[in-house]
């Protein structure tokens, strides 16, 4: 296993490196001088200014030297500066919009993966009833769905005609007007706490996997999760740090919840209907059988056995998803006005914010390439089969 | 005397630990009903071991599964009864049925290869068995004792118990299916072709230590398989089966030396013997019925080569013949002397 990480490791930098190199000559080079133009093309500047502000922007050196200097920095942590929004370092911008591109796919991509391996497992144990087809055929009729389009019907229909939850952005200006924090402050708080919880509820219900006694499992596994929440609950009503924060915090979660909604609608069919089959796949299995004789509960034999086992895709499948996140998180972002990196991607690519749009391609590269990292260990992880074997 | 209720006799007046009769099931399917058990009769007794041979397809492994009640979905009890201890067990709720499997009845599957989830830990789907059934439950040192001793008893390594099923050879992956079998202290097992997929020595070893086991601990066995000479080392009694039905009955040593159904006979002299009484070889042609739509009268009739007219029109019961041996054929009598006037 550990050697097998390692080399997936090394193949994921030299990796990087291609891409960044691609990256950076097709965004540098494409346009050729109409970058040099745009920001000092002005004819009525005069030339030593014009000479100065190209220095500036490190565009008077030849292609080779910029990008020797460019990939020389960026090992070393540094951008460069965005054109657009000089002299602010691209480190920083990427530094505030990553973590809620991060928080809002993550929180997307584990509730309907959730959802739909739940929604499968069901519909593969209990096979035929009358529930299945309603659910198999309104999750493939989401999952065909338009995304824009949907996102606008929900957005419509629960913002427009309801009332209920915003239409679109990350926060709301009125609200924060005299605000003692900055936003990114109270949204990297409730990053963290939310993180901490997720990872409390899911040592929780791991826990409840492994006992075998039912009383107890079920004490883990409710207990457990009262518990956290309690918690979580204490953290924001309870303490002083909670207390101060909490409506704004709740605000940048109100407008979370229609991407995530859209989202995990979107996409959970998908893996219901993955899960399904896998798992009646799996439940046809000699060892199903056996749990069966050994006169296991059907509960347990439907979750510890079946599911469990049928688990193995679902994980595989998890490789595209990062990639459909990629893609679908530029169209989200924008439907929504969701200030994160694919905003970014679309607004420094038509302004040719050089420096931005490479820094925003190279995290997207990167957060790609750790999201399929993240699934090869995880998949070692569930099956043991991969775990002691040298080559995957 | 008809099919009910009959080889009581045959386990020496000992009350029966199972006592199967008149079972009849069937498969429901698209092209209609598969008549894959049909009014099958036999009873087994304490710490005896029972054969049931026939080709395959012939529904062995449907007799089995419907003692733990474990058929596939699709099939059908049309009849008959499963009497364990005097309880029948088609009768019990799913959750009544549960207590008695594994630790009353539990089996050895065909193809055990593929018996272990891959996931788990080879002791830990041990476990979770005992977990289930010892009451009161076991505490965990005694678990663990138990474990070990369970593997030393099928000859492994306890640190074995450790391992993932895939780092197992067939051989040992095998030996911890009995293993298995044996946690609960079940009074039966059942072993459906236990080492057809193993190598010739390893599937004499297994079945040998099988044996001794089940002489040891004193536990009724149900061997399944389609070779007799692989039954009649280990077993007490032997039920021939063919098309469905249980063609003959008895101890195994009357059987081999005097086979009273054709199909006995046929699949005796198939097998080359030092020992028994010499006979010329016959061989048994065709294939086996489509049990969809079995032949009329003795289901054997197509492929026997001594079928009378009453053989094509009516259907044999199960006739005593010997004192405690059973035929379902018209000419039961004369069975092994008409092997000697074959053309
Ligand atoms: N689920 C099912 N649906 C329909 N027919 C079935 C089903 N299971 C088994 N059968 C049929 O029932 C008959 C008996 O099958 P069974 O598995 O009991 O035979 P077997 O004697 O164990 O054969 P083998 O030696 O190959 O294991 C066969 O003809 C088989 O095709
Ligand atoms: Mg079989």
């Amino acid at each position: 296993m550990i050697r097998y990480l390692t080399r997936r490791l090394v193949q994921m930098v030299l990796l990087f490196l291609v891409f960044l190199t691609v990256t950076w000559f097709l965004l540098y080079i494409l346009p050729g001088d109409s970058v040099a133009l745009k920001y000092a093309g002005n004819p009525n500047i005069p030339p030593e200014a014009r000479e100065v502000a190209l220095e500036r922007l490190g565009l008077d050196k030849p292609v080779l030297i910029q990008f020797r200097d460019y990939m020389f920095n960026f090992f070393q942590g540094d951008l460069g500066v965005s054109f657009n929004q000089y002299p602010r370092p691209v480190v920083d911008i990427i530094g505030e919009r990553l973590p809620r591109t991060l928080v809002l796919f993550l929180t997307a991509l584990v509730t309907y993966y959730w959802a739909g391996f739940v929604a499968g497992k069901f519909l593969a144990w209990r096979r035929g009833n009358r529930g299945e087809m309603a659910v198999t055929i309104g999750g493939v009729g989401l999952y065909s769905m338009f995304l824009p389009f949907f996102a606008f019907m929900l957005i419509w229909f629960f913002s427009v005609q309801l009332g209920w939850l915003p239409i679109s952005k990350f926060l709301d200006p009125e609200q924060w007007r005299d605000a003692p924090f900055a936003a990114n402050e109270v949204f990297m708080r409730l990053f963290w706490v939310t993180l901490l919880t997720a990872i409390a509820m899911f040592m929780a219900s791991l826990a409840a996997h492994r006992t075998r006694g039912r009383m107890l499992e079920r004490i883990l596994r409710w207990g457990g999760g009262a518990l956290v929440i309690a918690a979580f609950l204490f953290y924001w009503f309870g303490t002083e740090a909670g207390q101060g924060m909490r409506i704004y915090a709740g605000d940048i979660a109100f407008h979370m919840i229609l991407p995530v909604l859209t989202l995990t609608l979107i996409n959970f069919a998908g893996v219901m209907l993955l899960t399904r089959s896998s798992m009646l796949e799996t439940l046809r299995e000699d060892f199903i059988l056996t749990a069966r004789a050994k006169g296991l509960p059907e509960g347990m034999i439907r979750d510890r056995h079946a599911a469990r086992t049928a688990l193995l895709p679902v994980a595989t499948s998890l490789v595209l998803a990062v990639a459909t996140v990629i893609d679908g998180g530029v169209i989200t972002e924008a439907v929504f006005s969701w200030p994160g990196m694919g905003e970014i991607l679309i607004s420094s690519v038509l302004s040719e914010d050089i420096p931005l749009a490479v820094g925003a391609f190279a995290f997207i590269g990167v957060l790609a390439l750790i999201g399929h990292f993240v699934v090869d260990v995880l998949y070692g992880l569930l099956d043991p089969r991969i775990r002691v074997t040298e080559h995957g | 005397m008809t099919a009910d209720r009959l080889p009581v006799e045959v386990s020496g007046g000992r009350a029966p630990l199972l006592e199967v009769s008149g079972l009849v099931l069937r498969y429901d399917t698209e092209v209609g009903e598969v008549s894959a058990v049909e009014n099958v009769s036999f009873s087994l007794g304490r710490a005896e071991a029972m054969g049931l041979v026939g080709e395959s397809g012939c529904g062995k492994t449907s007799v089995a599964l419907s003692l733990l009640r474990l058929a596939p979905d699709n099939a059908r009890y049309r009849s008959g009864s499963i009497l364990w201890e005097g309880v029948d067990l088609l009768g019990l709720s799913d959750q009544q049925m549960r207590l008695y499997r594994w630790a009353e009845i539990s089996m050895v599957f065909q193809g055990a290869m593929n018996a272990w989830n891959p996931v788990y830990r080879v002791g830990e789907q041990i476990r979770e068995a005992m977990y289930q059934h010892f009451d009161p439950p076991l505490s965990k040192p005694e678990t663990n004792q138990r474990l070990d001793d369970l593997f030393r008893l099928v000859g492994l390594d306890p640190a074995v118990q450790n391992r993932y099923p895939h780092e197992l050879s067939g051989g040992m992956r095998q030996r911890a299916v009995i293993a298995m079998a044996l946690s609960c202290e079940p009074k039966l097992i059942i072993a459906d072709e236990p080492t057809t997929a193993l190598d010739v020595i390893v599937q004499a070893q297994i079945l040998e230590e099988l044996k001794e086991i089940q002489e040891d601990l004193g536990l009724s066995i149900l061997y399944i398989s389609h070779d007799m000479a692989v039954i009649a080392q280990v077993t007490d009694t032997i039920g021939v089966m063919y098309a469905g039905k249980l063609v003959e009955f008895g101890p195994t040593r009357e059987v081999f030396r005097r086979p009273r159904h054709p199909y006995s006979f046929l699949l005796l002299s198939s097998i080359p013997s030092v020992t028994g009484p010499r006979r010329r070889p016959v061989s048994l042609e065709g294939t086996p019925p489509n049990l969809l739509a079995p032949p009329a009268g003795c289901r054997f009739h197509p492929r026997c080569p001594w079928a009378t007219e009453q053989c094509r029109n009516d259907e044999p019961p199960m006739m005593q013949i010997g004192p405690s041996q059973w035929a379902a054929c018209w000419n039961a009598e004369q069975v092994p002397e008409m092997g000697d006037q074959l053309p």
